[in-house]
């Protein structure tokens, strides 16, 4: 009975840090929910601004070894503050790995649903848009 | 029964039971507490003096899924497969009573996505959408003024002011089109009820993207039928846009530890910079 309400008490932990979510354009319009991706990056640069905080990373490819800056959109700041940021959460030079969904327009472009840091292995809902039934 | 299977099975109640508390609100554990009043005995719709809180507007996306029928039930509460819809245009919602001109532009914002979608360029939400955009909002009654503002911390950090004192809407054109058009109220018992006209043709009713034009008129009532419960009722009366008056309503539930912060929508709003149009022009910057 222990274990039971460990697991529920982790399961409802994550469906409440997940809770608010912020919205402000159309994500189907900018974001294929079907491709999703999960990549790792070094921080370069943080914007920290409405409607969207977007953060930039330097991305290798393993197999050419050629460098990519990517950016991603996460929720409003006051949104992702109500889910455990600061504005100090990434810094440049942190090592990160971010799930979410693709642009649609084949850029390196993402809407993150969440954002680990890999030096404490922290795990950060991003306040994404993306509820919308696909 | 197996010892892991009912250990599965009460795994399964817990979590259930848990998530039904969560998906209620914080407050939903403690032992439901009354309407709050003030001294006269008419409803706080706001904070206790002393204490925090804010309403927190659930994201209704589509407000052809939240037409009470029959009993009293939404499609979305009667626990329809998808919440908002799935983006069948006007054909999907018969309840809606479309007029030909809005059922085309209602089906092009379905097709893109809700891609043009006013909030998108930072605008505000018009009219019943003020409750069905996802910021925390706060209600501060006034009766000495006779007045009653809502504040709202999203989309784009507005306030709206409703007037109590009993006079009547502007009339011809001293009534200017706006964007959250010109609102007075009165308590029916415990009922909130606010008139609204005066609404310009920038704004949609919904993220799905249900046309409105400036005729118009929007009859919101509001109740709180316990301190953790606001519930919202609005009659869409727009006679260029729907063939008759239809009904949308919704429960906003409070946050008992909430407080609103600064959105300021227009800051860095990329999403704009970048839309195109159908045939890939810029919309902005031509």
């Amino acid at each position: 009975m222990r274990t039971t309400l460990l697991v529920a008490a982790v399961v409802i932990g994550l469906l409440r840090a997940a809770a608010p979510v912020a919205a402000h354009h159309s994500f189907a319009a900018e974001f294929d929910a079907s491709k999703s991706f999960k990549l790792t990056g070094v921080v370069t640069k943080v914007e920290w601004q409405n409607p969207h905080t977007i953060f930039y990373l330097d991305i290798t490819d393993e197999r050419t070894k050629k460098v990519t800056n990517w950016s991603f959109e996460m929720g409003s700041p006051n949104g992702l503050m109500r889910n455990g940021w600061t504005r100090n959460t990434l810094k440049i030079g942190d090592m990160v790995t971010v799930e979410g969904s693709l642009a649609r327009d084949g850029s390196p472009y993402g809407n993150a649903r969440t954002v680990v840091l890999n030096s404490t292995g922290k795990r950060l809902f991003a306040a994404s848009s993306q509820t919308e039934a696909q | 029964m197996s010892r892991a299977r009912s250990l599965a099975i009460t795994s399964a109640i817990v979590i259930a039971a848990l998530y039904t508390a969560w998906a209620q609100g914080p407050t939903a554990n403690r032992p439901v507490e009354p309407t709050p009043r003030f001294a006269d005995g008419t409803p706080n719709l706001g904070r206790v003096a002393g204490e925090k809180g804010v309403w927190n507007v659930p994201y209704i996306q589509n407000m052809g899924m939240r037409i009470p029928g029959p009993d009293g039930k939404t499609a979305a509460e009667r626990g329809s497969a998808a919440e908002n819809g799935g983006r069948g245009g006007a054909k999907a919602e018969p309840d809606v009573p479309f007029l030909p001109w809005a059922r085309g532009i209602y089906d092009y914002n379905s097709r893109n996505n809700s891609r043009y979608d006013p909030e998108g360029y930072c605008l505000p939400p018009g009219g019943p959408r003020l409750m069905a955009t996802p910021y925390p909002m706060e209600i501060i009654q006034q009766p000495k003024h006779k007045r009653i503002f809502m504040v709202f911390e999203g989309a784009t950090h507005i306030w709206r002011e409703i007037y109590m004192d009993g006079r009547p809407h502007p009339q011809g054109d001293e009534l200017n089109p706006t964007y959250l058009g010109h609102a007075v109220g009165h308590w029916d018992h415990d009922t909130l009820v606010v008139d609204v006209v005066g609404f310009n043709e920038n704004t949609w009713l919904d993220y799905y993207g249900h046309p409105h034009t400036d005729l118009l008129h929007v009859v919101e009532k509001f109740t709180r039928p316990n301190k953790a419960t606001l519930h919202y009722e609005a009659l869409i009366d727009d006679s260029g846009a729907y063939s008759r008056p239809w009904t949308v309503a919704w429960n906003i539930p409070w946050s008992a530890d909430g407080e609103l912060t600064e959105y300021i929508c227009q800051e860095n709003n990329r999403y704009l910079l970048k839309l195109t149009d159908d045939f890939g022009q810029p919309v902005l910057g031509r």
